[in-house]
């Protein structure tokens, strides 16, 4: 594995375009994007999940924006009026959502000022998001939003002391949110010195900590719940003593609030993929206090893959770099036997993806800011089997006879833990044989 | 500052990269922050032809400036000449958050390597925040074309026309040009350049060669025209090219102009009106009582609201209950129009707002963009997403203007108005308490009509003659 930074420009979808998708993921919200025309007309015309082919965007109600006119910047306070009144209109809000960036800022906008009053006279649980705040790395991510989004709604969950800690270990309580559905809630007290697992990320797939909650409960760990999960009221606590099990690769900014709240954050690979998943369960159980192996598991799931795999072995796969989920991606696709030709990393966050970077097969090349035109003649010139594209770069490509599909893809149909690592592969096979029929058309 | 639900224009520097990326041999750098470079993959997504926008962005970022990295706008700039090196004109293009981090901006451009040659870099000393897209488009595409004059060319032997039409993402954008070119070609005179989408930017310098200049689209060719009247005299055509009332007129006014024969041109007109053009035989099909009584709100931006009002007012005999515009700026100049075939013309920017005017109008078809549809369907009223912007990006670009495009407007309104008569409004026996009223007055607008429908059939399922607070609030769980 080499890493080369580029310094280009890397074609990445602006972080703000999730706006829309996290406004369908979660019902209760009401975001309020306050800055100018820019702001309101970028989340207005790119779509929550833009498949290149896009789709007219969806216009969800519960997103509106506060259009600051440069020339007759606000007073303080103003911006809280406005929203208190919009509120008004909507039934049933949990949270409001203040996305302000530096434009609003540079207006003169505190948005942590206007947060602080609007959730004093509406009662309500507010929090900022600023897409253009600075990061430890420079570069953005297209998923940079949800990943600050992520971070609110963890500063959000009730904070755990303790003293609660003995309380919720309490057979009672055991159990937890998926407990329940999986039909084994009580029974499990056998693991007493057990710290509560939360599972974090997933936005993209709603399914996703479901899969992964049984996956670990086979391992013989309860997961306390999920952020997101299904609603502001359901978050669970989350503090000193919680046990957080990432799920995507972006989410640094999550992580390290949750950190910062004193929780154990596990330091293993994500769970894409059968040995992120075998990896992700057995560090997770072992620092929930729980000792398993997954290698038995991790087996059998590569030898179900085993008609799969023989499809995909030796294709070259190409990945220019948007939501940060390239990176287990190939690192599954490279063990699967595909031959990864190149990761584009928009941002790259070397201490919190050690682990994955460490995964990645000797023949991976990561490039760190990768720029556009080159990635695009280094693909003319490899001409990969597919190119996992951003959406800037995919009709391009498409059009000059690459085989394209979009990370997001992948996302949506739910890359996590052993069934996930099926689905990429089904994507993946799909694709390549639906090209194929297509190819072997007379036109 | 208000809170909306949703904008019909964009910044400025969105117009200014619309006008860019239509003229060929443009190349446009976008200063702007990191996150806020959308327009590659809107245009990717809206073309749908494969190529790449000629667009690049220059990073704003903090910090300080010694990495390699894009950022620097110089660097940058010389960065694109070398990049691209057949581009004859650099745009400088300012995001808002640019213009207000109070940056300067260079003055001049490096030669591209090996040609001793300097592309020309064009800066818009006029950007300012708050601007918005149509306005910026519009002084842009001036500003392009004074880049350019540095002679006076001849004026053709035989008679031409420019077209001045929509940029890029216009729906239809290049099907209207097409469909006036066609006309223009059938009268005899020759289109010397479509401007902007289309142009390259040697057209650009070669516009004082034609005779007169036909503004298809105001919106963004105003300032060009008026400025090419100015400075070489060219007379300009400005009746919208909608319906085949408009067409006739912006045909017979060309005849004119060029010193064609009035008799050919009219048996031209004879000609298109018996084979292209519908809207007139559709108009004399239908029995009156398709259009009597029924009401028409149009919103848009301003040559289509206009052109649609005219040819929907003379042309098909509907009622033209409200007509608005988006565009603040042009805002005389519409209700001065407007006002001949409307009682009720308004300028609003807000969609709350126009849904308030819509919903005041009762209007049984609404004309609008994209943002009038939730509008409409919470009526329950027929919708037609005529005016940009609009959302549908079709394979094949169909034109409203022109007799082609009349035809295309005759079969959008057989389709909504075909077999349905006026429905009595209003429902006649559910009633509703003052406590379901307050209720509904806190639903945002543009939801209410649909909420009050789900009320009252839930009223009318549960077998109660009037709306009670309890029957709204279940009906929106």
């Amino acid at each position: 594995m080499t890493i080369l930074n580029e310094s280009g420009i890397p074609d990445v979808l602006p972080p703000l375009h999730a706006v829309n998708g996290l406004a369908e993921r979660l019902a209760d919200i009401l975001i309020v994007v306050a800055g100018t025309q820019v702001e309101a007309h970028l989340v207005q015309s790119l779509p929550d999940a833009p498949s290149p082919n896009l789709p007219p965007s969806r216009r969800n109600p519960r997103v509106v924006f506060a259009v600051i006119d440069p020339g007759d910047p606000p007073q303080q306070g103003l911006l809280a009026s406005r929203i208190v009144e919009g509120a008004a209109g909507f039934r049933g809000t949990g949270l409001v959502l203040l996305v302000a960036g530096r434009t609003a800022e540079s207006l003169g906008v505190d948005a942590a000022f206007e947060a602080r009053l609007v959730a004093r006279k509406l009662d309500l649980p507010v929090e900022v998001v600023n897409p253009d705040a600075p990061r430890e790395v420079p570069d953005i991510l297209s998923s940079d939003l949800e990943d600050s989004f992520l971070a609110a709604l963890v500063n959000l969950c009730p904070k755990r002391k303790t003293s609660d800690l003995v309380e919720t270990s309490a057979p009672a309580k055991r159990g937890g949110l998926f407990g329940g559905l999986l039909g084994r809630g009580t029974e499990a007290s056998d693991s007493d010195g057990g710290r509560p697992v939360v599972l974090l990320g997933g936005i993209h797939s709603p399914g996703a900590a479901q899969t992964l909650a049984a996956e670990l409960s086979r391992a013989g760990v309860e997961v306390a719940g999920s952020v997101p999960g299904s609603g502001i009221g359901e978050l669970p606590p989350l503090g000193e003593g919680t046990v957080v099990a990432v799920m995507d690769p972006n989410l640094t900014s999550a992580a390290s609030v949750a950190e910062r709240r004193g929780a154990t954050v596990v330091k293993t690979l994500m769970p894409v993929g059968v040995d992120g998943t075998a990896r992700f369960v057995q560090d997770v159980a072992g620092e929930a206090g729980s000792r398993t192996s997954e290698v038995a598991r991790a087996r059998s799931a590569w030898e179900e893959l085993g008609v799969l795999r023989n499809r995909i072995r030796g294709k070259r796969i190409f990945f220019t770099g948007d939501t940060g989920l390239e990176i287990p991606l190939a690192r599954f696709l490279a063990d699967a036997g595909a031959v990864v030709l190149e990761v584009g990393a928009p941002r790259l966050d070397r201490r919190f993806l050690a682990a994955e970077l460490q995964a990645l097969g000797p023949d991976v090349d990561v490039v760190v800011s990768p720029d556009y035109r080159g990635q695009t003649n280094r693909i003319d010139e490899s001409r990969p089997d597919v190119v996992i594209s951003s959406p800037g770069l995919h009709l391009p490509l498409v059009a000059r006879g690459h085989l394209c599909r979009s990370p997001r893809d992948f996302l949506e149909a739910g890359p996590y833990g052993y069934g996930g690592a099926r689905r990429i592969l089904e994507l993946l096979v799909l694709t390549m044989e639906r090209a194929q029929s297509l190819d072997s058309l007379n036109l | 500052m208000k809170l909306l639900r949703g904008v019909y224009e964009g910044p400025h520097s969105h117009g200014i990269l619309r006008v860019a990326a239509s003229v060929r041999g443009v190349h446009a750098l976008l200063r702007a922050l990191p996150g806020e470079a959308y327009f590659r993959t809107l245009y990717a997504a809206s073309e749908r032809t494969g190529e790449m926008a000629p667009v690049t962005l220059s990073p704003l970022r903090e910090g300080p400036d010694d990495s390699k990295a894009p950022g620097n706008l110089a660097r940058d700039l010389s960065g694109v000449v070398r990049r691209h090196p057949k581009t004859e004109i650099l745009i400088l293009a300012r995001s808002e958050a640019s213009l207000l981090s109070g940056e300067g901006i260079p003055a001049a451009l490096p030669e591209v390597e090996g040609t001793a040659r300097t592309p020309r870099l064009v800066t818009f000393p006029w950007e300012r925040p708050g601007m918005r897209e149509t306005e910026a488009a519009e002084l842009a595409l001036e500003d392009l074309i004074r880049s350019r004059m540095h002679d006076r060319p001849e004026r053709s032997p035989y008679p031409t026309v420019n077209l001045f039409g929509p940029p890029i993402f216009g729906p239809g954008a290049a099907a209207e040009y097409a469909e006036a070119e066609r006309l223009l070609d059938m009268i005899g005179v020759e289109v010397n350049a479509r401007v902007p989408l289309g142009a390259n930017t040697g057209d650009l310098g070669q516009l004082p060669r034609a005779w007169a200049n036909v503004l298809l689209y105001r919106e963004v060719g105003e300032s060009a025209t008026l400025y090419l009247q100015d400075e070489f005299g060219m007379p300009r055509v400005m009746t919208p090219m909608i319906g085949a009332a408009g067409t006739g007129a912006v045909l017979r006014a060309l005849g004119e102009l060029c010193q064609l024969d009035p008799k050919s041109v009219q048996r031209t007109i004879w000609a298109e009106l018996a084979r292209t053009s519908k809207l007139p035989w559709y108009a004399r099909l239908e029995p009156p009582e398709t259009f009597q009584n029924r009401r028409v709100a149009i919103f848009g931006d301003f040559t289509y609201p206009l052109g649609l009002g005219y040819a929907l007012a003379r042309e098909v005999g509907l009622q033209i209950i409200t007509c608005g515009t988006y565009l603040t700026h042009l805002e005389r100049d519409f209700l001065f129009h407007a006002n001949t075939f409307t009682e009720r013309a308004f300028v609003e920017d807000d969609p709350e707002e126009v849904a308030a005017r819509i919903e005041a109008a009762e209007p049984d078809l609404v004309i609008g963009t994209h943002l009038e549809e939730d509008v409409a369907d919470s009526f329950g009223v027929p919708f037609l997403p005529l005016c940009p912007p609009v959302t549908n990006r079709p394979f094949v670009g169909r034109p409203l203007m022109g007799y082609a495009g009349s035809s295309v407007l005759a079969d959008e309104l057989d389709k909504v108005l075909r077999g349905k008569r006026v429905e009595p409004t209003g429902e006649a026996g559910i009633q509703w308490t003052d406590e379901a009223l307050q209720e509904v007055s806190e639903v945002p607008l543009f939801l209410r009509g649909r909420a009050r429908r789900l009320a009252e059939e839930r009223a009318r399922r549960q077998g109660s003659g009037e709306v009670t607070r309890e029957i709204f609030l279940e009906s929106r769980s």
